[in-house]
């Protein structure tokens, strides 16, 4: 009981020192609101010149659901909460190689999964409050009500997906490791989530492969759960509780799988080049 | 020797010269990192395709209905991707010169830089060269991405089109030198300025939209911006000036615009710069960070 307190005060206090740091940079805590607004405004302004007065209809045939302003803000506002994970974690094990203290973490006497987990939780913190707001100011800015549908079934997907997504960061921690280059990998990671939970676009327009490999991403569950919850388009099979129950399962396997991934890549870097090496 | 002694002794060929060395130095850097080269093609596809299939949920109207029927947009391909074009030359050469003079301040080498007698211009123009040959590649292959997927982009005046970009280049690297003075006097700061600048400039100067799109109190606000004119007669010459095209001024004044824009700017750019570095000089704050 008392190790566990130990690692739990220790993982507190990971987030809470970074919590701290961010919060001297406000500007960036803005520009983290105003990103997902504007990755929105894109296809929406794009959507409204080009498809003229049919715009709605256009949009409701291709997609389930007329209000394709909430659609794309839904869509940004969770990508923000994937890639800020991504960047986050990725982020985190570059700068301690880069400043050289990655290596100095091995040796406290702290468990190192606790470590990550405070990171994690500053993570989620940070990118679920701005998401959060990002998506209450975009609707009041484009003029939608954001209080529509199932609120706290929406809440509960993005709670219950967070945990499967930062075990994949586990995965893409293991390859910065690897391969160290963190902004490229990062940069074009986030894209091609973007592209597989469907930011802007229904999955179901994607070729069979690529459908298949965009349902094995619990980020794409989590959109469509947040969207069908808010604007009533439906799940993907039929029932929240069913399309609930398939993030379940990806709570209970991505971590340990992501945590198998990474502790394999780390002990074959400690082993040849060290953590440290950048 | 004796071609080192005949270079020092003229100062174009010396700045040339280190302007070569500086951007045989950027590549060899760049070189090391092959994931980076992939990365940034393998992003440019997946940027294409997510905007594109974005798109394709207003364009393609099910059941016969035309979508376009009614739009506003002349060419949708060509907004987009004469927009998308701009803006990744406009995003680098923005931020590029910014994030070298901010890099080197936290490698610790910006000072040792100050203390060699190689041209400060030609040192911070390097920084952008190799980018923008990189970024080159990179549109013309996203171009090709996007006409194939959303449809023929229309190619016309190419001449013009190449002026308007080039002179918009300039312009830009004059608020690349802007932007990297200020980043001696923000510091850590910088990248987050700079991140709200790039969303400043998609939204403002309607990067992936017509400007018809934007509410009118935007649209105020891209009337003052020369980067919104390059935006506009870009496109406009290209698409070959379809009705609505360009959108903010006649193309006779757009085009003084850019050209005004594409020729001060550098220099007012460059001007700021040197005031930055002076002051952070006196004041010794040119390598804290």
């Amino acid at each position: 009981m008392n190790e566990l307190q130990a690692n739990l005060s220790a993982m507190w206090a990971s987030t809470r020192m970074r919590l701290v740091t961010i919060s001297r940079y406000q500007g960036q805590l803005v520009s983290e609101i105003i990103f997902p607004i504007v990755f929105a405004a894109m296809p929406i302004l794009l959507g409204r010149a080009s498809g003229g007065p049919n715009a709605e209809d256009i949009f409701a045939a291709n997609t389930g659901t007329r209000n394709y302003v909430a659609y794309m803000l839904i869509g940004s506002s969770v990508f923000s909460i994937v890639s800020n994970a991504f960047w986050h974690v990725a982020y985190w094990l570059r700068r301690e190689q880069e400043v050289g203290t990655l290596e100095s973490l091995y040796l406290v006497p702290t468990e190192r999964s606790w470590i990550v987990a405070g990171t994690a939780l500053y993570s989620a913190i940070r990118s679920v409050a701005s998401a959060l707001v990002a998506y209450l100011l975009g609707s009041l800015i484009f003029n939608v009500n954001p209080l529509q549908g199932e609120v706290g079934l929406a809440l509960l997907f993005i709670a219950v997906g967070l945990i499967p997504l930062y075990g994949l960061t586990f995965v893409f921690g293991a390859v910065v490791l690897k391969v160290k280059e963190a902004g490229a990998i990062v940069n074009v990671m986030q894209w091609g989530v973007s592209f597989l939970m469907g930011i802007y676009f229904p999955v179901a327009i994607f070729p069979p492969l690529v459908k298949a490999a965009a349902l094995l991403f619990p980020p794409t569950w989590m959109t469509n759960g947040v969207r069908s919850a808010l604007l009533g388009m439906g799940f993907f099979f039929g029932k929240w509780y069913l399309d609930l129950s398939v993030l379940w399962a990806f709570l209970l396997v991505v971590p340990l799988v992501g945590l198998w991934t990474f502790t394999r890549v780390e002990t074959s870097v400690r082993r040849n080049e060290g953590v440290g090496q950048f | 020797m004796k071609q080192s002694q005949t270079s020092s002794s003229i100062p174009v060929l010396t700045a040339l010269s280190t302007f070569n060395a500086m951007v045989r130095k950027e590549l060899i850097i760049m070189a090391r990192y092959p994931v980076n080269f992939i990365a940034s093609f393998a992003q440019v596809f997946l940027i294409v395709a997510i905007f594109t299939l974005a798109g394709s949920m207003f364009f393609n109207a099910p059941e016969g209905q035309d979508a376009l029927e009614n739009a506003s947009t002349g060419s949708p391909s060509g907004v987009v991707v004469y927009g998308f074009i701009l803006y990744m030359f406009l995003s680098d050469t923005l931020w590029t010169i910014g994030y070298n003079v901010r890099h080197e301040q936290v490698q610790g080498t910006l000072e040792q830089l100050y203390m060699s007698p190689a041209s400060k211009f030609a040192s911070l123009v390097a920084r952008v060269a190799n980018t923008l040959i990189w970024t080159g590649l990179l549109s013309i292959t996203g171009a090709i991405l996007m006409s194939w997927m959303i449809g023929k982009l229309p190619v016309e005046n190419p001449l013009l089109g190449l002026y308007l970009l080039i002179m918009a280049l300039s312009g830009t690297f004059g608020i690349g030198f802007a932007f990297a003075a200020l980043t001696l006097y923000l510091q850590e700061t910088a990248q987050t300025v700079a991140n709200l600048l790039q969303f400043a400039i998609i939204v403002v100067c309607a990067i992936f939209f017509p400007f018809s799109a934007l509410p009118e109190a935007v649209r105020a606000v891209s009337y003052i911006l020369p980067p919104s004119y390059a935006v506009d007669a870009f496109r406009s010459a290209l698409m070959g000036f379809p009705p609505g095209f360009p959108e903010l001024l006649p193309f006779e004044i757009e085009f003084w615009i850019v050209t005004a824009f594409g020729l001060l700017m550098p220099l007012i750019g460059y001007w700021l710069y040197r005031r930055a570095e002076d002051a952070a000089r006196k004041t010794g704050s040119l390598s804290a960070y």
